[in-house]
C-alpha cells in the first residue's frame, strides 16, 4: 500500500509543488531545479518512454502474430520492419565517406578507391591505390583503411547523416508510406463531407456556409470570384427562399428582378471591382471569419483548456487524482 | 421536365463514393501535370509574418524549428524551404532544432533544396542541432540553457566547439524563433515554454486545419503573423520572390476544394428534394 500509493502521490505532491512554486518564488536553487534538472529528468523518462512504447508494440504485434488474430499477416509486416528499423539504427553504420561521396557498406567505399589495372593483371600489383600498387587486394584494403581514406560516419550521427543507410530508409520507406495515408485523407475527407455536410438546421447551415466561403476563399480560385457575382447569387437563393416561404410566382420574380436590378446598378455605378464591396468577396470573407468569429471561439476555448489544467494540475500536487496510479 | 431533373438530382446525390474517388484524384491530378496559373493575393497574416522576418536585424541568430514529418510536409516544406531562404538572403546566422524525430531528415532535405543557392556552410551558415525527445521539456530547456538540452549536435559535434555555438546560452540569445509545426509538439509549445517566457519574437508554420486553433495566438501578438497551410505557404513564397512547389500546388488544392464544395451543394439539393419527395409521398 506504501510504496503502491503513498509514495508515488508523495513524489507528484512534492516535484509538482517544486516545479508550479518556480514560478512564484524568486529562489535560485528552485528555479535552476524547475528549469533545467526536472527538464532532464522529463528527457530521460522520455527517452527511456520510447523503449518502452517499442517493446509494448512489439509484444502486441507478436501475440497477434502468434495466436493468428485477424490480420496477422500485419502484424508480421510491423515486426519484420520493426527489426528491419532496429537493426540499421543499432547495428549498422550505413554511412562511408570517400571525400564527398557516401556508400552505406565499408566494402562499396573500398571498391570505389581501390582500382585494379587490367593491363598489368598478370604481372605482380595490379591493384592500385592512388600512386600505391598492391599484389593483392586485402593488401590494398589495409592501406585505404589505415592511411584514413574511408571515414566512417560517428555512431549516433549515422541515424542523422545524410546519405546514411538509415536516412536512406527514411527517404525511401517512411517517407512515400506516411505520404500516402495522409493523402489517402483528401478522398474521405471528400467523400465524407458530400455524405455528411447537410443544411438540417440552422446551426449546421451556418456552418455549412462557413466551411463552404472557408474552402473556396482560401485557394486562388476563390479570389477570381467576384464580389459581384456573389450578389447574384445571394439574391438568387433569396429568391428561391421566399418563393418556398410564400409560394407566390409574382413575389418572387418580383423580388428577384428587382435585386438583379439594383446589384446591376451598384455595379455600374462603382465600375465593377473584384473586391468591392468587401464582405461579399471571399478571400477577404474568410479572412474576417478566421480573425473574428472563430479567433473568439478558440480563444474561449484556450481559457477553458488552461482553466482545466490548472484544476487538473491541482488535484495531482493535492493526491486527489490517481488515474496514474490505476486507480 | 423539372421532375426529371430533379430525378437526376437525387440520383447524383446517391453516387457512388469511388466516383467521388476518382474525380477528387482527376481535380488534383489533371492541374498537377499540365500547370495552371493562378493569381495569388497575400493575406495580411501572411504579409505580417513576412514583415517580422523583415525587422528582424541583418545578421542575427535565428532558432528555426523543424517541427512535422513526412505525412504533412506538402504543407510545412514549402513554407519552411521559403523561410529558410527569406533569412539567409538577409544573412541571418541559422539554428535548426527539431521536436520530432522525423524533423531532423525534413531539416535536411530543406537544407539541400536551398545548398546551392547559397553555396551553404554548415557551422558558418547554420548548425543542425538535431532532434531532441521530450517535447515542451526540450523547449523549456532551450529557455534556460541550452548546452543542458544539446551537448552535440546532429553530427555529433560537441557544441562547445562549434564556433557559431559562442555567445549562444539559451533562447534569450536569440532575435527570432520559428516553428514549422504540424501538431504536438509544436506552435502551442513553443509559445507557451519558449517565446512568451523569454519575450523572444516568434512565429510559426503551420497545417491548414491548426490554423483556427493558432489564430488567437496572432490577434494576441503572441505569434507575428502566420503561414497558414499550403496556401500560407504559396502566399509566402511570392512574397519572397522564389516560386516553388507550393504556389504549383494552388491549382490542384484549387479545383480539388471547387470539386468538394460542388458536391457538397449537389449533395444538399439532392437531400432536400428526396425530403420533399418523401413528404409528398407519407401525406
Amino acid at each position: 500500500m506504501i510504496l503502491k500509493r503513498y509514495i508515488p502521490i508523495a513524489i507528484v505532491a512534492i516535484f509538482g509543488s517544486l516545479t508550479l512554486s518556480a514560478w512564484f518564488i524568486d529562489n535560485e536553487t528552485i528555479e535552476t531545479f524547475a528549469n533545467d534538472d526536472a527538464t532532464q529528468f522529463f528527457d530521460i523518462i522520455a527517452a527511456f518512454a520510447v523503449f518502452l512504447g517499442a517493446l509494448n508494440l512489439l509484444k502486441l504485434q507478436f501475440i497477434k502474430f502468434i495466436k493468428k488474430q485477424k490480420g496477422w499477416q500485419y502484424s508480421a509486416i510491423s515486426i519484420l520492419s520493426f527489426f528491419f528499423a532496429f537493426i540499421i539504427g543499432f547495428f549498422i553504420r550505413g554511412a562511408y565517406f570517400v571525400d564527398d561521396k557516401v556508400f552505406f557498406t565499408q566494402e562499396a567505399a573500398l571498391e570505389s578507391i581501390i582500382i585494379l589495372d587490367v593491363s598489368k593483371e598478370q604481372q605482380e600489383e595490379p591493384y592500385k591505390v592512388q600512386e600505391n600498387s598492391f599484389k593483392n587486394l586485402s593488401d590494398a584494403k589495409d592501406f585505404a583503411i589505415k592511411q584514413n581514406l574511408i571515414t566512417p560516419v560517428d555512431w549516433g550521427a549515422h541515424v542523422q547523416k545524410n546519405g546514411s543507410l538509415f536516412q536512406w530508409m527514411f527517404k525511401y520507406i517512411f517517407s512515400p508510406l506516411s505520404a500516402t495515408m495522409f493523402a489517402l485523407l483528401a478522398f474521405f475527407v471528400a467523400s465524407a463531407s458530400f455524405r455528411a455536410f447537410r443544411a438540417r438546421n440552422f446551426e449546421a447551415s451556418l456552418l455549412l456556409l462557413a466551411g463552404i466561403i472557408i474552402m473556396i476563399g482560401r485557394v486562388p480560385a476563390g479570389g477570381l470570384i467576384s464580389s459581384w457575382m456573389v450578389m447574384y447569387l445571394i439574391v438568387l437563393v433569396s429568391g428561391l427562399y421566399i418563393h418556398y416561404l410564400k409560394k407566390k410566382n409574382n413575389v418572387t420574380i418580383i423580388f428577384t428582378l428587382a435585386g438583379f436590378i439594383l446589384v446591376t446598378i451598384a455595379g455600374m455605378i462603382t465600375g465593377w471591382p473584384i473586391d468591392k464591396p468587401s464582405i461579399f468577396y471571399l478571400p477577404l470573407l474568410q479572412e474576417w471569419i478566421y480573425l473574428v468569429p472563430n479567433a473568439a471561439g478558440s480563444t474561449a476555448i484556450l481559457m477553458g483548456i488552461g482553466l482545466g489544467i490548472v484544476v487538473t494540475s491541482l488535484r495531482y500536487i493535492f493526491g486527489l487524482e490517481k488515474s496514474y496510479l490505476g486507480e | 421536365m423539372i421532375r426529371n431533373l430533379e430525378n437526376l438530382i437525387i440520383k447524383i446525390g446517391d453516387v457512388d463514393r469511388r466516383v467521388i474517388f476518382v474525380l477528387i484524384g482527376l481535380a488534383v491530378l489533371i492541374p498537377l501535370l499540365t500547370p495552371v496559373s493562378l493569381p495569388i493575393r497575400e493575406t495580411p497574416t501572411t504579409v505580417k509574418f513576412y514583415e517580422g522576418i523583415e525587422e528582424i536585424p541583418k545578421g542575427s541568430k535565428v532558432l528555426v524549428s523543424f517541427d512535422y514529418g513526412p505525412s504533412t510536409r506538402p504543407e510545412i516544406h514549402p513554407m519552411n524551404v521559403a523561410v529558410l531562404r527569406h533569412m539567409l538572403r538577409n544573412e541571418h546566422k541559422v539554428y535548426i532544432s527539431c521536436l520530432w524525430p522525423d524533423g531532423i531528415y525534413m531539416a535536411l532535405d530543406a537544407l539541400e533544396d536551398i545548398s546551392d543557392e547559397f553555396s551553404l556552410k554548415e557551422y558558418e551558415d547554420y548548425v543542425l542541432l538535431g532532434y531532441r525527445p521530450g517535447a515542451e521539456a526540450v523547449i523549456k530547456g532551450l529557455a534556460s540553457d541550452l548546452r543542458k538540452v544539446y551537448t552535440v549536435d546532429a553530427n555529433g559535434k560537441f557544441i562547445d566547439d562549434i564556433e557559431m555555438m559562442n555567445n549562444v546560452k539559451n533562447l534569450n540569445d536569440f532575435a527570432y524563433i520559428y516553428s514549422g509545426s504540424a501538431g504536438y509538439p509544436g506552435t502551442f509549445e513553443w509559445v507557451k515554454y519558449g517565446g512568451d517566457p523569454t519575450g523572444v519574437r516568434m512565429s510559426s508554420g503551420t497545417t491548414s486545419v491548426q490554423v483556427n486553433e493558432v489564430i488567437p495566438y496572432v490577434r494576441s501578438g503572441q505569434l507575428i503573423g502566420l503561414l497558414a497551410g499550403m496556401p500560407g505557404a504559396a502566399e509566402y513564397e511570392k512574397l519572397v520572390e522564389s516560386p516553388g512547389i507550393a504556389i504549383k500546388g494552388m491549382a490542384a488544392q484549387s479545383f480539388a476544394h471547387i470539386v468538394i464544395v460542388v458536391f457538397i451543394i449537389f449533395g444538399n439539393i439532392a437531400f432536400f428534394l428526396k425530403q420533399k419527395k418523401e413528404r409528398k409521398y407519407s401525406k
